[in-house]
């Protein structure tokens, strides 16, 4: 593929830097910098804060004893045998009969009656696994750990899949234990420490090992045979056996591995870890919170667990909110399945193999609470505010996302959840989990920013209502968009103040949107189902223009709010990063090609609004303090607003009608075409909007960006281009009314091209917009016949496909103009705008991709 | 391990109307695995009773029971222990240790249980134990008016017994523990 080029040394580059965190597979490159790569026990321990991750031995050492010695300690002061009891005086007391609960025989009843509570479950633990977890020591271990724990912590008591955590936990000891010795003894050798007739470098040898074994040694006949090959051998052999060698010792318990792992231990070691894991290890996802009912720490009064799932599904709403308005309209509360796949940590949702790759992604995230906004304490979900509770979080709505499409065909609540009770198993995990780690960064900003969301479904109708009249009676100024907050400044006391009904208005107009549409918005929805790619708010506003301009204003800048406009730039650049890194991560990376322009519109027009009918005190706030931001963002962001700045005057108005005269005027087509063919295809009006929404928000950033105004000169022949493809584009929308989708999707090509000319970021944006408007179009006229919508996206991918490469191609071109003198004042910000311009070509074809597997 | 309540000597309702409250409040459900009761409850309200704290009841005839389908001897095995139950009024001289010694003999087992007398006896006698857990309501016997209530637990856990007395005296509930072992051999002859 010939456009690939360019591609590469980004793709590359991101990929390197990604390397480290996306350490997928243990026994990639990657994971080797790590110590004990290849003991995942280990590593969890480590991760889990239960072993130091400093480097000395003597830490190792001290570290390992001391839990050891606790946990044996607790044992013999717990497992209570009263028989062995002292003859006592307190014989009236500590008798079988005893009524009083503190008495040794009392706790031993209550013990006896836990452990057959235990024993009910552990029976049933993984029995398809009857080779380790039903054998009587693994049982017996797993009995006395929880058994314990519990004893420990009896606020908590013992939850049904508590056994579930802890499984793994002994399973994967078992396995360490299992593989050192393998290697033990495959390598024998290498493990066997000579005296006798060996003389050693003394130098290098911190751990005796048979590094050297000299031809004098010839007395025992095989060994001298095999040993000068096995000097070599030591250098030869796989790393991670060598790991495992340089770890050890001769006597199996000195070396690092000796020390940590021991089949003796593997009890004392598994309870450690399951406390690790349970109570967080001072971090803030305690698994032990999951299975409290009772209020924890939470500052929303309620459960943990329940806390974390809306946590979960507002991450949802902000990934797709398409699939999360589909979710609570069927009424799908997020606990439904959230509280079993994360009590159990996903034990139940995949494999044991499977779920051991998730889990070291979950552990080696850090678990300490992450300070950002600790002086607005209310504001963040207490059990997601790490990066540990984030990724959990994101990989639930990535699994979610998986069952996208399975999830949206569901018609009632019941079949819903069936789907999302019952995960699929032939998953891929890898997917699941790249996905999941792109989330990861967008879940952390959403949970900082905002408070818990009140799961939605529970509002009520009459609040919407308010929030609607408001908003239209400041002539479809959203109020409420703190767009980047300084958090320092003094405005931040107020936004807290605010940040309730802030809140509370932007849930419910997360929700109202679909409401108030009642006509149209089945339609829309269908239609957005069948779209893929993730900033579906701008498209739901798309049906009527004017009226529906508020709620598209809404969406955006909801959108933009969640999309943590507290780091404004830093955000947007982090999204940015982000999204090239994961091939798979389509989702994220559209969103952060979207929330550059959406981001800026939102601002921009807040700013000239709050001008205008600000008399709104919160009005004025929010659109004074994100301004240092707002310009560092602006200026980055200039390249999206080159290509269209041309329209600065003529946005002052929201009239839609105006612009759009203006815009034929100005000598930009590419913004000019699809709206223009949009109107004149008055039908279409899902895709009307839908261009004008995106249209809009271009504008509005090219307002912004007035200082960059001068900077819009362009190749005459480029307009030309454009305008005569505009021109074939408007007949292809002309056309495409009657002759449905086959033509539609030359639109697209038709539209795809027109703007590939620009050799700015304003083309993938441009795209992008036609792209969507046309999908959605299509698939709007499609809602009465599925499978037609499914075939026409597949041929609109391929031909999307086509077209990407054809603006891949001239993108090369153009790289070599940009030196020449029309573009030159631009040529730094589209230096920039180019990385990101090609990281959105590639997410389109990416798109494409998906649109024609499906 | 394994708890076993031995009772007997109740006379309910002829000589005494109740078990103590005291020891009521202490005999719950779920924590004793077997009853064994050496006769004379005497009516089936008792045998009622019993069967409520516990389903495995074994129970001998005494001589005022009503209920005459009890056997005279009874032998159970639990956990490495045979026990013998007899209520005692076969056995002449009453409570002699001896004839009892004689009976447990003839009944191949590790621990005797009897009664009849009314007085706790605790014996260790030919490597087997020899047990009279006493009137559990403190009932008059035909030896003695002056009866403290009284029965025993004992808790089997392999090769050994601990036998807890519960003695009521003076309205306070007075434990004693005693500790038997069965040696190697005697599980042999």
């Amino acid at each position: 593929m010939r456009p690939a080029a360019p591609i590469e040394p980004t793709l590359t580059e991101y990929s390197s830097v990604d390397s480290s965190p996306t350490r997928l597979n243990p026994e990639g490159s990657a994971s080797d910098n790590r110590r004990f790569a290849d003991f995942r026990g280990v590593r969890w321990r480590i991760d889990l804060g239960i072993l130091p991750d400093s480097s000395s031995i003597y830490d190792l050492r001290r570290v390992t004893a001391d839990s050891r010695r606790r946990y044996a300690g607790l044992r013999r002061r717990l497992l209570t045998d009263p028989q062995n009891g002292s003859n006592s005086p307190g014989l009236v007391m500590d008798n079988p009969l005893s009524q009083n609960p503190d008495s040794m025989w009392g706790r031993f009843f209550r013990n006896a009656e836990l452990e057959r509570m235990v024993d009910q479950d552990l029976s049933r633990l993984y029995p398809e696994h009857g080779s380790y977890f039903q054998t009587p020591g693994c049982q017996s271990m797993l009995r006395r750990i929880l058994l314990f724990w519990c004893l420990i912590h009896p606020e908590y008591g013992y939850r049904q899949g508590m056994h579930e955590l802890l499984a793994p936990l002994l399973y994967i000891l078992h396995a360490d234990v299992g593989h050192l010795s393998e290697v033990r003894k495959l390598y024998e050798d290498h493990f066997i420490d000579k005296f006798d007739g060996v003389s050693f470098h003394e130098s290098d040898l911190t751990y005796n090992f048979d590094f050297k074994k000299f031809p004098e040694s010839v007395d025992d006949g095989i060994d001298s045979q095999i040993s000068p090959l096995k000097v070599s051998n030591l250098d030869e052999l796989d790393p991670r056996i060598q790991d495992i060698i340089l770890l050890s010792d001769a006597y199996g318990a000195e070396g690092e591995l000796g020390i940590v792992l021991s089949e003796k231990f593997m009890e004392h070691d598994a309870y450690s870890m399951f406390d690790g894991l349970m109570s967080g290890a001072g971090g803030t996802v305690a698994m032990a919170e999951f299975f409290s009912p009772s209020l924890g720490g939470s500052h929303t009064g309620l459960p943990p667990v329940i806390e974390a799932s809306s946590a979960l599904y507002h991450l949802l709403s902000t990934v797709d909110a398409s699939l999360y308005s589909h979710l609570v309209e069927l009424g799908v509360e997020p606990q439904y399945f959230a509280l079993r796949w994360l009590r159990v940590l996903f034990g139940r949702e995949f494999s044991l193999e499977d779920l051991l790759v998730i889990w070291d992604q979950i552990f080696v995230c850090d678990n300490t609470k992450l300070n950002k906004c600790s002086d607005d304490v209310g504001s963040s979900v207490g059990v997601l505010s790490s990066a540990r509770g984030a990724f959990i979080s994101a990989i639930a709505v990535s699994m979610i996302l998986h069952m996208r499409s399975s999830l949206l065909a569901t018609e009632n609540a019941t079949s819903c959840l069936q789907r999302l009770l019952n995960f699929p198993s032939n998953i891929n995990l890898k997917k699941i989990l790249v996905k999941a780690k792109s989330l990861q960064v967008l879940a952390l900003d959403v949970n900082n920013l905002t408070t818990l969301l009140v799961h939605p479904g529970s509002f009520e109708p009459s609040k919407s209502v308010v929030v609607r009249g408001h908003s239209l009676s400041l002539n479809c100024i959203s109020p409420r968009t703190p767009l980047s907050l300084v958090p320092e400044s003094y405005w931040e006391g107020k936004w807290r103040d605010l940040n309730k009904a802030e809140e509370l208005k932007q849930s419910s107009s997360d929700k109202q949107v679909p409401d108030r549409k009642k006509d149209w918005s089945e339609k829309v929805r269908f239609s957005l189902s069948r779209t893929e790619s993730a900033p579906s708010p701008s498209k739901v506003d798309s049906s009527k223009k004017d009226p529906k301009l508020c709620v598209r204003r809404n969406l955006l800048e909801d959108l933009s709010r969640q999309l943590g406009l507290e780091e404004g730039s830093e955000k947007l650049r982090c999204n940015e990063d982000l999204g090239p890194k994961d091939p798979t991560s389509m989702y994220v990376e559209v969103y952060g090609q979207d929330c550059i322009g959406k981001n800026n519109s939102s601002t921009v027009e807040e700013r000239c609004l709050s001008g205008n009918a600000g008399s709104e005190e919160s009005n004025s706030i929010f659109s004074d303090s994100p301004s240092p931001n707002d310009d560092e963002n602006q200026s980055e962001r200039s390249s999206v607003a080159t290509n269209l700045s041309v329209d600065e005057n003529e946005d002052e108005s929201n009239n839609v009608e105006s612009r759009r005269m203006h815009v034929e005027e100005s000598p930009l087509p590419v913004s000019d075409s699809p709206e223009d063919a949009s109107w004149k295809s008055g039908l279409n009006r899902d895709s009307v909007g839908k261009t004008t929404a995106r249209l809009d928000s271009s504008e509005d950033v090219s307002l912004k960006s007035g200082q960059n105004n001068d900077i819009m000169g362009k190749p005459v022949a480029a307009f030309k281009e454009r305008k005569l493809l505009s021109g074939k584009f408007q007949w292809f929308w002309k056309f495409g009314r009657n002759s449905g989708e086959g033509t539609s999707e030359r639109g697209v090509s038709e539209a795809i091209k027109a703007p590939n000319s620009g050799n700015d970021q304003s083309n993938t944006d441009a795209s992008l917009t036609v792209n969507g408007s046309n999908s959605s179009s299509v698939s709007s006229k499609g809602d009465a016949v599925d499978q037609n919508v499914m075939i026409t996206l597949r041929n609109l991918g391929q031909s999307m496909f086509e077209n990407i490469q054809v603006i891949e191609s001239t993108f090369q071109q153009e790289r070599g103009q940009v030196g020449s003198l029309e573009n030159f004042s631009k040529n730094v910000l589209v230096g920039k705008g180019q990385v990101t311009a090609m990281s959105a070509l590639k997410e389109l074809r990416k798109i494409s991709n998906l649109l024609s597997e499906m | 391990m394994v708890l076993v309540l031995a009772i007997g000597d109740l006379h309910i309702p002829h000589r005494a109307p109740d078990l103590p409250p005291k020891f009521k409040s202490m005999l719950v459900p779920g924590k004793i695995q077997h009853i064994i009761c050496t006769g004379n409850l005497c009516i089936k309200e008792v045998h009622d009773y019993l069967k409520s704290l516990c389903p495995s009841l074994h129970i001998t005839r005494g001589e005022y029971d009503e209920d005459a389908r009890y056997p005279e001897t009874k032998t159970l095995t639990i956990g490495q222990f045979k026990l013998g139950l007899c209520h005692g009024h076969q056995v002449v001289p009453w409570g002699d240790l001896d004839s009892l010694a004689m009976l447990q003999r003839q009944l191949d087992v590790d621990i005797l249980v009897s009664g009849h007398t009314h007085q706790f006896k605790a014996y260790k006698h030919e490597g087997g134990v020899v047990i009279n857990p006493g009137s559990a309501t403190g009932a008059y016997s035909s030896i003695t008016y002056d009866v403290n209530p009284s029965f025993v637990l004992m808790d089997i856990d392999g090769l050994r017994v601990v036998v807890y007395v519960y003695e009521l005296i003076d309205g306070e509930v007075k434990v004693d523990k005693i500790d038997f072992k069965k040696t190697a051999t005697a599980a042999t002859h």
